[in-house]
């Protein structure tokens, strides 16, 4: 499996955890396109952090790299890394690169 | 006549846009016959002069008029958000509720005898004086709600100077004093409100620019979320004039970047707190975050590096909880501040209230929760930085018989969405063998922490 593969799953992965918590026709599907927080999101402002910490842990879970996706750094791109799985997934490789 | 102010303010803008709700135009004349309608049936029908009521709603027509006819017919208004997940009953119980009007999502009206009698020395306070009163919430120390109760007079006061209003959206909530200060503000200076119960980055531009809003009152989440959407590049905002700010510490870098995607937009901080009401403020400049705190009715001074305010409008007390004014009268903020001159900067909080998306919570409320569920030993709820919502909710839990970690991380989550609102659930779960008692303090370092 190569590494965006990974990253790919550990995303789904904390998608499951966040869809439990939410009702049927909130629930975010698992593709590389859907959205996270951008037009026609359906997170709230704490589904959109609660995701990126369960994906912050299952990175250090699995790869023992601390990881913080939400810092100054990340908020003052230019281009939102949380746009889609597939924005989000590049930024996760882009930091796992750099450590 | 308490609410007379107003009523002349219908008058004088009769024929302007005063609401937008659900998509619909209401003028201040309609608003005062609604006005008119409610006043005559909460004295007349129901005889509610000077009873404890609660007004279960969100904001609407109704609801605002509802507010209005309370006031004037010298209730005291117990304001309960119709979306809140928040056990109404128990706080139906501190104010000791003796009435609920209720809206719903059409608007229509209903009211309830809760076959209750009220009987509190500020309650006798505000009677004795023919004041309608005001009770708000706020989390508290020992896990229970602050009641705080306000006399309702005082707080209108500042509303009687005629000022400059704008086309607004009303983005705060019903049961907290910064939207209904929006609310008093806009529509007493004949502005127009727009109301939304979808509070999403992408639709608030899109009313903003539908309406052609001038002013914006946001929390810095809100603005971190409108960055991180990117929606404003996809509606035409330039109608936007101010944004205001406040309820929770603003990161530099937001601000920063917020001033160069709204050039034209000035940015204005203001500090606000249930029991003191919402102080009118000035910022150094756009982009800084010193402030100069104060106008009529208010004064400060620093004592031990906190924040402390005298105010013509401050609560007359708590319901359930003792005064929280010094013995010469000063409200303790319990804010820790820097000071240069005339300005202040707010540093974060003395105490261990959590400032989360600048909803405030005492980590007793989630603890005693967690201790509810089955197999839990311990929890220790803390908060942790966080650059979207400015803290995080972190707990952290023992098990008294060993269970599988994941399983039980679902479990905490599930019970805490089930009895307590979105943004007191947390958002890190830890599990561990055994607590470290000083983690919430250490956790938690109080100048220059966020919260």
């Amino acid at each position: 499996m190569n590494e965006l593969n990974k990253i790919h799953k550990i995303i789904f992965d904390a998608i499951d955890v966040l869809n439990e918590g939410l009702d049927i026709e909130k629930r975010i599907s698992k593709s590389n396109d859907t959205v996270l927080y951008g037009t026609n999101s359906r997170l709230d402002s704490f589904g959109l952090v609660n995701l990126i910490i369960t994906v912050e842990e299952k990175i250090q879970d699995e790869t023992g790299v601390a990881l913080n996706l939400a810092d100054e750094k990340a908020l003052s791109r230019k281009s939102s890394p949380f746009l889609t799985v597939g924005t989000l997934s590049a930024y996760i490789e882009e930091l796992l690169k750099n450590t | 006549m308490h609410a007379d102010f107003l009523t002349d303010a219908f008058e004088k803008y009769s024929g302007s846009p005063a609401l937008v709700w659900n998509g619909r135009s209401y003028d201040y004349k309609t608003l005062l016959e609604i006005f008119n309608k409610r006043s005559s049936e909460i004295k007349s029908v129901y005889n509610l002069r000077g009873k404890v009521t609660a007004l279960k709603s969100d904001f609407s027509p109704e609801s605002v008029c509802l507010m209005l006819a309370l006031i004037e017919n010298e209730c005291i208004t117990v304001p309960l958000n119709r979306n809140s997940k928040e056990n109404e009953n128990k706080i139906s119980d501190i104010a000791m509720c003796e009435w609920l009007i209720e809206t719903d999502e059409n608007d229509n009206v209903s009211y309830k005898d809760l076959e209750n009698t009220a009987s509190h020395i500020l309650y006798d306070s505000l009677k004795e004086k023919n004041h309608p009163g005001l009770v708000l919430f706020s989390s508290g120390t020992s896990g229970i709600p602050k009641a705080a109760v306000h006399d309702f007079t005082n707080l209108l006061e500042k509303f009687k100077t005629q000022r400059t209003a704008f086309y607004t959206l009303n983005f705060l909530l019903f049961d907290h004093w910064g939207g209904l200060n929006t609310m008093f503000h806009t529509l007493s200076n004949g502005g127009l409100l727009v109301f939304t119960n979808d509070r999403t980055p992408e639709n608030v531009c899109s009313l903003i620019e539908k309406h052609k809003i001038e002013l914006l009152p946001a929390s810095p989440t809100f603005l971190n979320l409108l960055l991180l959407s990117e929606a404003y590049k996809k509606s035409d905002l330039s109608s936007l004039k101010i944004i205001s700010y406040g309820t929770e510490p603003m990161l530099p870098g937001t601000l920063k970047r917020l001033n160069n995607i709204f050039p034209g937009v000035k940015f204005r901080q203001t500090y606000g707190l249930i029991e003191i009401g919402v102080m009118r403020s000035s910022s150094l400049s756009n982009d800084s975050l010193w402030v100069k705190l104060g106008g009529e009715g208010y004064t400060t001074r620093v004592v031990d590096n906190i924040l402390q305010v005298k105010s013509s409008s401050s609560i007359l007390g708590y319901l359930n909880y003792p005064s929280p004014f010094t013995e010469d009268g000063w409200f303790i903020t319990e804010d820790y501040v820097e000071t240069d001159g005339e300005y202040f900067r707010i540093l974060g909080r003395k105490t261990d209230l959590m400032n989360i998306g600048g909803e405030k919570v005492y980590p007793a409320e989630i603890e005693d929760v967690l201790k509810e569920l089955e197999n839990v030993a311990e929890a220790i709820v803390y908060s942790e930085p966080n650059s979207i919502t400015g803290n995080i909710i972190c707990a952290e839990v023992t098990m008294i018989k060993d269970a599988d970690k994941n399983e039980f991380k679902s479990k905490i989550r599930k019970h805490c969405r089930e009895r307590l609102e979105n943004f007191k659930v947390p958002s890190r779960i830890i599990i561990s063998d055994k607590i470290d008692y000083t983690e919430r303090f250490k956790k938690k370092k109080p100048v220059n922490n966020r919260s």
